[in-house]
């Protein structure tokens, strides 16, 4: 089998490269490599592109460009605004309100909140993967530091009522911060953080066709928390670290290209999405994690009974398909999926589910393709 | 063919995937996650260790075939480690490493191989597969000095039907002539001695902390004595001398451990020898035989000439033709006849019973 013959359908893991960005991702380093806070000419050209796409990538998200730093992606974003209000926080008592089935960026930094002693809530969904607004409006009080909850999750696609969820926060609490994981989320979502009604979000520049490496933190001007990395006075003496001006042309250049054929591109997702999710459900027993309530155009997370889902995606790879199962670990093997536990899906059944993840680069007829090679697949399996 | 090999990131499986490769067949690699550390990473020490996988995935990489890292964790820790732990309790000297290829490599591993298609398994074990009259025989190794086919006796010749050991014609040094050969980074690793999932700890610290209830009780000697206490059966095995108080005379040596009253047996080493004792839950690869036997007790021990007698059938009673030392319930009792594998079964506790000198 040729690698390019390889059927990719696990783009909310990553997407490949747009030749927009690699075109700018070349140009910039070729002729603005330099320093961006240097004193000189090609310095300066460095600069005028970060800040033409800072200004770009602000727009695209109804921010001022002032709230946009640039990250090394979504991780640091995450890690930045769950951590830093609890470094030397004087309120011994201060609590952090989070979800059980975020991303790990989240999760991880929560629990390094808990270890720090303070109390971290963690709350749960319902069996269609939903969280409850009241559920997280219980547990705020005035003690609230942060409240972050993701606007879609990574394995299911299901969306949370972000906006509902920030009208009904705003009412309790003018001061806390309510931050959201967006890195699933943008890549078949148009957002505008204002509207959203959040303080802060991550983005990341490989999820949209951009690189890896370069990630967005929005950060809205009324809030204002410590710097996570120390050192120099980049990004208005927020971020430390020479800007990579050529990873945020790069992603500039993506997000410009998906953000104007955004509309066309889900249509074009979700026509191949259902036609894999019905050749599937005609022909398997199987069912479609969080297919009654919204869910992102690009990800079907299939539940396969009685079939062995790390067997199934090996015979999926043998036959030249890449999907994903849950979170990878270094050494390849993968534990029982967390947000699948926090819906309540039974010991049985935990590992017999899937997800399968479209993109921009998926091609027409890819949905049924993929469909067929799942059939015989399982059916090689029975 | 399509052939699933278990590569541990040990030289030897290393080596069973390059040739089977050379040799035409579609080779797919796979290292078994067996055991694992509380947050689910690979551990640190002993075999299959997160740098064994590494490795196991550089010679993948090398040899261009795919190569995954997948999941026995469960299957490991319920029927392997579990087991360990359960013997050792009653007294009895597990062997880990037969009951992994029974339940794990020669069960899990070989159903996952045919749902992905694969015509056959290959592992790195030194043993080799015979065909006589469409009957699949398991013989010893040409290279004796590291023949594992004692830790095989289990297999069927319905289930060797579907196995391949390279190896079974090959030394080591032959081997490792060939990973250098092809470049492989496993060349010169060390071979791994330890039980994979203790590691370089002592494997009664690993089943101490496992073991809720507390087994210890008295230590008797052969007149009936009251020698001392010991701190719980699972700390002794039929045979050692280590760890018994000291007397006068000749060093004591454990003879026979009653669980049920918690008492561990001593006696001088002659109390040890053995000629007769019985095996159960015996399997043959194919048809039962009965002549010209021997039987090894130990994972490469001696070929003691004995004879067999069927007493139903799952139990035999073995006759030695000379008595032994060392003969320890819960190790396995391997009969061949020349290299050829016949059977074998657990030795059991009515060893004791049945001691006759």
């Amino acid at each position: 089998m040729k690698k390019n013959d390889y059927l990719y359908l696990d783009h909310a893991a990553s997407t490949p490269m747009r030749e927009v960005a690699f075109e700018a991702y070349k140009r910039t380093e070729s002729e603005a490599f330099a320093n961006s806070a240097g004193g000189h000419e090609l310095s300066r050209r460095a600069k005028n592109i970060l800040e033409e796409s800072r200004d770009k990538i602000a727009n695209h998200f109804g921010a001022a460009p002032k709230e946009i730093t640039f990250t090394s992606g979504g991780t640091e974003a995450d890690n930045w605004i769950i951590k830093m209000p609890f470094i030397n926080n004087q309120n011994k008592n201060a609590e952090l309100v989070t979800s059980a089935i975020e991303h790990e960026a989240v999760l991880g930094s929560a629990e390094w909140v808990e270890s720090l002693g303070y109390k971290v809530h963690f709350i749960g969904c319902d069996n269609a993967g939903v969280i409850k607004i009241e559920d997280i409006i219980n547990q705020v009080n005035s003690n609230t530091e942060i409240v972050s909850i993701m606007m879609a999750n990574n394995e299911t696609g299901v969306i949370q009522p972000i906006k509902e969820i920030s009208q009904n926060l705003k009412k309790i609490d003018q001061n806390l911060i309510f931050h959201s994981d967006v890195v699933q989320a943008v890549a078949t979502t148009k957002i505008d953080f204002h509207e959203l009604g959040i303080q802060s979000a991550a983005i990341s520049g490989h999820k949209i066709g951009g690189p890896k490496g370069v990630g967005i933190m929005f950060l809205s001007s009324e809030v204002k928390i410590p710097s996570f990395l120390h050192g120099g006075k980049q990004e208005l003496e927020r971020r430390a670290g020479t800007v990579n001006v050529s990873g945020v042309a790069s992603l500039s250049a993506a997000l410009e290209e998906q953000q104007t054929h955004m509309e066309l591109q889900n249509k074009k997702i979700l026509k191949e999405r259902e036609d894999f999710e019905q050749i599937i459900k005609n022909n398997l027993d199987v069912s479609v994690v969080g297919e009654v309530v919204d869910r992102l155009d690009h990800i079907s997370n299939i539940q396969f009974k009685g079939i062995h889902s790390e067997t199934l995606m090996v015979a999926l790879d043998l036959q030249g398909m890449g999907v994903s199962r849950g979170s990878a670990c270094a050494s390849g093997a993968q534990k029982p999926s967390h947000v699948l536990q926090a819906m309540n899906v039974s010991d049985d059944l935990i590992n017999s589910h899937l997800r399968f993840s479209f993109g921009w680069s998926t091609q027409k007829g890819d949905g049924t393709k993929a469909a067929n090679i799942v059939l015989t697949s399982v059916r090689g399996m029975q | 063919m399509r052939v699933l090999v278990a590569m541990s990131g040990g030289v030897d499986s290393s080596v069973v995937a390059g040739l089977l490769k050379s040799q035409g067949h579609e080779v797919i690699g796979v290292t078994m996650k067996l055991w694992e550390g509380p947050n689910g990473e690979m551990p640190e020490t002993g075999c299959c260790t997160a740098s064994d996988s590494e490795d196991a995935r550089k010679v993948a990489a090398k040899l261009d075939i795919p190569y995954y890292v997948l999941d026995y964790t469960e299957s490991f820790s319920d029927k392997v480690v579990d087991n360990f732990i359960d013997m050792y309790a009653q007294g009895l000297t597990p062997n880990p490493c037969v009951e992994c290829n029974r339940s794990v490599k020669f069960d899990h591993f070989l159903k996952q191989a045919k749902k992905l298609n694969c015509d056959r398994v290959a592992t790195g074990h030194y043993a080799k597969i015979l065909v006589n009259n469409s009957n699949y025989e398991l013989h010893k190794a040409d290279y004796l000095e590291k023949d594992q086919s004692y830790v095989l006796h289990m297999l069927s010749s319905e289930t060797l039907e579907h196995v391949i050991f390279p190896l079974g014609t090959i030394s080591k040094p032959e081997v490792r002539q060939i990973a250098a050969e092809l470049g492989l980074k496993t060349a010169f690793k060390k071979d791994s001695q330890d039980i994979c999932f203790v590691g370089k700890k002592n494997y009664r610290d690993f089943v101490d902390k496992r073991i809720d209830i507390s087994t210890s009780g008295e230590i008797i000697n052969s007149s009936g004595e009251i020698m001392g206490n010991h701190e719980g059966v699972h700390e002794f095995t039929v045979g050692q001398r280590k760890g018994i108080p000291g007397g006068q005379g000749s060093p004591k040596y454990v003879t026979k451990i009653d669980v049920q009253n918690k008492k561990v047996y001593v006696g001088n080493k002659n109390e040890l020898l053995t000629s007769s004792f019985y095996l159960e839950e015996v399997s043959f690869v194919n048809d039962i035989q009965t002549e010209n036997l021997s039987i090894q007790t130990r994972y490469n021990s001696d070929d003691l000439p004995c004879s067999i007698e069927v007493v139903d059938g799952s139990q035999i009673k073995v006759l030695l033709n000379e008595p032994t030392f060392g003969v320890a319930p819960g190790q396995f009792g391997v009969l061949y006849s020349g290299t050829k594998l016949v059977g074998g079964g657990r030795i059991t506790t009515k060893l004791n019973e049945k001691l006759s000198v």
